[in-house]
């Protein structure tokens, strides 16, 4: 089975994270090459033992374009639709595994990943949910 | 055999396999599969057995056993479906009179320049290059392009159908068509250079180290092409550009420009080759752009620091690489090189110029010229805004780190 973890931020959280205070202070470049440092090594036992699919971490959330479709029948495109402290998908792992438990397990240990706000990469949660499949039992 | 770099025998042989395979029995595709299948078999047994005695012939032999399976089970497929295969003509697949006998060499390059076929984007040149010529695996190179192996699986099968479909023949081409498959075949290793070179560590990135690899191919092109002044440069430029690798970021994986490297770190060795390359290349006429970018970076690593560049010469060299082609790009590091020469008024003025060009007046780069520009002249403010400008439209996380960082510097 495949599962996807799926991890969040503000625009708050990468403007803290690339040296931009907000009215908490920034990270110093010590704080982001220990959490890349963290990320990387657990990305690479993944790979390692086989179970990494894919990973991306994504761009700021103010470089998001929003579509929708218009009354007229012409998309509606928004810059940057998110306010600043709205938590959004950051960055995602997605990882094959023998179970949901298994998957949960490697999603939880993001939770150790230091950071100076003491919460993974800002944030308070972490997502996994298995990637829906469309395969039909085998019948016998 | 012990302390025999296996890994490394392996892939300077990769090409000279495919190649006689191909040679011998045609069908470039499936010749392919079948030669990482007997790297795949001899990293999995020369460590225990030891190094055959000719390695070479080995892996010739195996691979054209595996060709020889591929093939019957291709044909019952193809019989199967009723197409009709697009089979090289015998005829084709000679190359060469029987009195002159192809060398390994010519093989390494009719491969590349198959590989850089005009029917591939750039992707799949890319791709096919590193795999079918640098005998990377596929897992090695999805992982380079961060991308799922299954995607690039796909991308290199559907590279080699289009080789196929396009029944290019496997021999050197000739005359125009040559010269113009040799300048993609070097844009490619330039881009394949650029993607190891540009990318900084992250928290997703596991890398083959593609700038290496980028060199070591260019290093083959070379060798086999000595008097091409172009592949001359474009080697020269690798070098002299990877030489500041070492100063390029701080113990935190932080980005530390130019001006600011220290430069006891970069490389002397790769400066002195690169140099000499650049040297021998230029005077051979035909100046083309690889020889005159080098020749900058040549400037930049001769410089004992930033004050002391020769940037009259760097402004010049800028205006023969302007006449050789409309490029935005370079006209943003000319006005930045006109700031250094004759003062950021002058560079400030360029930049105005430049700011109507939709093709840079989005670009970060152009807010972190127009930023440095604007420090230099003694205007904070102005300084602050556009780098805060520059960092709003990067997405890369460490260049943002980087424009904020000399934001702050200025004051609130």
């Amino acid at each position: 089975m495949k599962y996807i973890i799926m991890l969040y931020a503000s625009q708050q959280d990468y403007d803290l994270m690339v040296g931009n205070p907000t009215d908490r202070p920034a990270w110093d470049p010590e704080a982001v090459a220990k959490m890349h440092a963290f990320m990387e090594q657990w990305t690479g036992e993944l790979v390692e033992s086989g179970e990494f699919v894919d990973g991306q971490g994504l761009a700021a959330p103010a470089h998001t374009r929003r579509i929708q479709g218009g009354r007229d029948g012409a998309p509606v495109v928004t810059d940057g639709p998110y306010p600043e402290t709205q938590e959004v998908l950051a960055g995602y792992t997605i990882v094959e595994c023998d179970s949901f438990d298994r998957a949960t397990e490697i999603a939880a240990r993001v939770t150790e990943c230091p950071s100076p706000s003491g919460e993974p990469n800002g944030s308070e949660y972490i997502d996994v949910r298995p990637l829906a499949n469309y395969q039909s039992d085998l019948e016998i | 055999m012990d302390g025999v770099d296996i890994e490394g025998l392996l892939r300077r042989l990769a090409p000279q396999v495919l190649g006689a395979v191909v040679r011998r029995y045609g069908h470039f595709d499936l010749a392919e599969d079948a030669t990482q299948e007997a790297l795949v078999a001899a990293v999995a047994q020369w460590p225990g057995d030891g190094v055959p005695d000719d390695p070479r012939a080995w892996l010739i032999r195996v691979a054209s056993r595996r060709l020889t399976d591929l093939l019957r089970s291709d044909q019952a497929r193809q019989r199967r479906e009723d197409t009709v295969a697009a089979w090289t003509l015998p005829e084709e697949r000679l190359a060469a009179p029987a009195d002159q006998p192809p060398s390994d060499s010519d093989d390494t390059l009719v491969l590349l320049f198959l590989c850089c076929h005009p029917a591939l984007s750039p992707a799949s040149q890319i791709a096919l290059t590193l795999r079918a010529v640098g005998g990377l695996s596929t897992a090695e190179i999805a992982r380079a392009f961060l991308v799922p192996e299954a995607t690039m699986t796909r991308r290199i099968s559907r590279a080699k159908q289009r080789i196929r479909d396009s029944r290019a023949p496997f021999r050197m081409p000739a005359g125009d068509e040559r010269s113009e498959r040799l300048a993609a075949v070097l844009h490619t290793l330039y881009l394949i250079f650029n993607e190891g070179y540009a990318s900084t560590s992250g928290p997703y990135l596991q890398r083959t180290e593609l700038a290496a690899e980028a060199i070591r191919l260019a290093r083959t092109v070379h060798r086999l092409l000595p008097d091409d002044a172009e592949v001359t440069g474009l080697l020269a430029l690798m070098l002299l550009t990877d030489a500041r690798r070492p100063a390029r970021t701080g113990p935190y994986g932080e980005l530390i420009p130019m001006a600011d490297q220290d430069r006891g770190l970069w490389d002397a060795a790769a400066i002195a080759e690169g140099v000499a390359l650049v040297s021998e290349a230029l005077p051979a006429g035909d100046t083309g752009p690889y020889q005159v970018q080098a020749a900058i970076a040549a400037l930049h690593d001769e410089a004992a620091s930033a004050d002391e560049t020769d940037w009259p010469q760097i402004v010049a060299l800028y205006e023969v690489l302007l006449r050789l082609g409309d490029n935005p790009m370079v006209a943003l590091n000319h006005a930045a090189a006109v700031g250094m020469a004759k003062g950021p008024a002058a560079g400030l003025a360029l930049l105005e110029g430049l700011a109507s060009d939709r093709r840079v007046a989005e670009d970060h780069r152009f807010y972190a010229v127009r930023a440095h520009l604007e420090e230099m002249a003694g205007d904070p403010v102005a300084a602050r805004e556009s780098y805060d400008l520059a960092a709003r439209r990067t997405t890369n996380l460490p260049q943002q780190r980087y424009l904020h960082g000399r934001a702050a510097r200025l004051g609130r």
